[in-house]
């Protein structure tokens, strides 16, 4: 099988802010609900997030809506920080945490600018009522270990086994891979994909945007993370282009 | 004697040997607690554990595989094709013959009652990972039936050791990292950690 490069493209000219990638991000990985205490202690894990921007004063007001999620940059800052290789780089270009090897000392989420890593600093506690909606494909976290977005890897697996067991190939169609929050996006603002595929989605949106004239850029560039998630700015109706 | 003197105090010949011998078998317990320990930590305890668990009928592999020449992915096929976790045949499955057959063994009339009282059976365990290592069967079938042109139902034995011949289903792999890893390593399979910790 050939190597792949996951990456993914989020169009912020689609994106109404609905939260439903959220929601979808929160049911498929195993998240904890966060309660009104964790955002007032900051501790809200949250493996992918819509920030939202207000622009200009009322009645001219507009709102600005970004998903964040984990950048899974080439680069990528938290990597050299983890003194027991909890994190790294695999060869499929994803930024992979380890849970069973962290060791919970923080230096990652320190260390990355996106702010995507995510502490346990509790046990996770879910009502009764949601236990039996527990994924059995992840990991429940348990307390003082780093986590953080995946790309859903689950999924990966599970369609890269699939392929390899009954003998099809992968590819953007009916045997496409995608995460919970690509799946939920119902603007397909998210588009996820092989960017070693020359096919795939993505690699097509990359090549045309990344073009001087396109729209495509990286969250904090100048940090040379280089991240495998491409934002493609919002259009604008007067202005030419604009984020 | 001048008072206050150090004396050495006489030691009744009773004592010294109740003494000796607590010594002794202290030492003996923490010998074996440290050899137990030990060798659960590398493979598996070295004594106590080689009976598998008691389970609630006394199921016998032997007469179903031995004797009739059933192969394990007739029964066990629901974890083997495809599911992730719990290859024990749903109670339907087992009624699929013995609604017929073993009309007088009391094992059998079991199963009928927990099938017509509608209850599950509460199998014991024998295999377990933790939460974090997934494992799936069908990628590892396959790869050992196609590597020693083998047929499907003939790889099990591989992990899961003789069950036929065995009383009481027991885990005879270790199942730790290392055991895993060394035959991913043997067969060209990925050592990513992504293979199996997500």
């Amino acid at each position: 099988m050939k190597q792949s490069k996951w990456g993914m493209v989020v169009d912020l000219d689609k994106c109404t802010g609905c939260q439903g990638c959220v929601v979808a991000c929160q049911a498929e990985n195993n998240i904890p609900s966060n309660e009104k205490s964790d955002y007032d202690e900051d501790r809200v894990i949250q493996w992918i997030r819509v920030e939202r921007y207000w622009e200009g004063t009322f009645p001219d007001v507009k709102a600005r809506f970004i998903p964040i999620m984990c950048q899974h940059c080439d680069e990528a800052p938290c990597e050299p920080v983890c003194p027991v290789y909890a994190t790294y780089h695999n060869s499929e270009g994803l930024n992979v945490q380890v849970y069973n090897r962290c060791i919970g000392t923080r230096f990652c989420a320190n260390n990355c600018p996106y702010q995507v890593r995510f502490f346990n600093f509790w046990e996770a506690e879910w009502p009764d009522s949601l236990k039996n909606q527990l994924n059995p494909d992840v990991t429940v976290r348990s307390r003082g270990i780093m986590e953080k977005c995946t790309f859903c890897i689950q999924r990966i697996r599970r369609t890269k086994r699939d392929a390899n067991v009954n003998g099809f190939e992968i590819d953007d169609g009916s045997r496409a891979i995608n995460p919970a929050c690509v799946n939920a996006c119902p603007t397909e603002a998210l588009v996820f994909g092989d960017m070693n595929d020359s096919n795939s989605k993505v690699s097509k949106i990359k090549e045309k945007e990344s073009k001087k004239s396109g729209r495509g850029y990286h969250l904090m560039e100048h940090y040379g993370t280089s991240p495998n998630v491409i934002y493609l700015k919002k259009i604008e109706k007067n202005k030419s282009h604009s984020n | 004697m001048i008072p206050g003197d150090f004396r050495v105090p006489k030691i009744s010949p009773k004592i010294l040997l109740i003494s000796c011998l607590g010594t002794l078998i202290t030492l003996v317990i923490l010998i074996i607690a440290v050899l137990f320990v030990g060798s659960a930590w590398w493979t598996q305890p070295l004594f106590g554990f080689d009976e598998g668990p008691d389970q609630p009928i006394a199921f016998k592999h032997s007469p179903h595989v031995k004797d009739l020449g059933m192969k394990c992915t007739y029964c066990h096929r629901f974890g083997t094709e495809g599911a992730a976790a719990a290859a024990i045949p749903p109670v339907e499955f087992c009624m699929s013959c013995h609604r017929v057959v073993g009309d007088d063994n009391k094992e059998i009339k079991k199963i009928r009652d927990a099938y017509n009282g509608g209850k599950p059976i509460d199998w014991v365990r024998v295999h377990r990972l933790p939460d974090h290592a997934k494992f799936y069967h069908p990628p590892h079938i396959k790869k050992l039936s196609e590597k020693n042109n083998i047929e499907a139902s003939e790889v099990c034995s591989t992990c899961h050791g003789d069950v036929a011949s065995m009383n009481k289903v027991k885990q005879v792999s270790p199942m730790k990292m290392g055991w895993c890893v060394d035959c991913h390593r043997a067969n060209g399979a990925s050592t990513d950690c992504t293979t199996c910790h997500y």
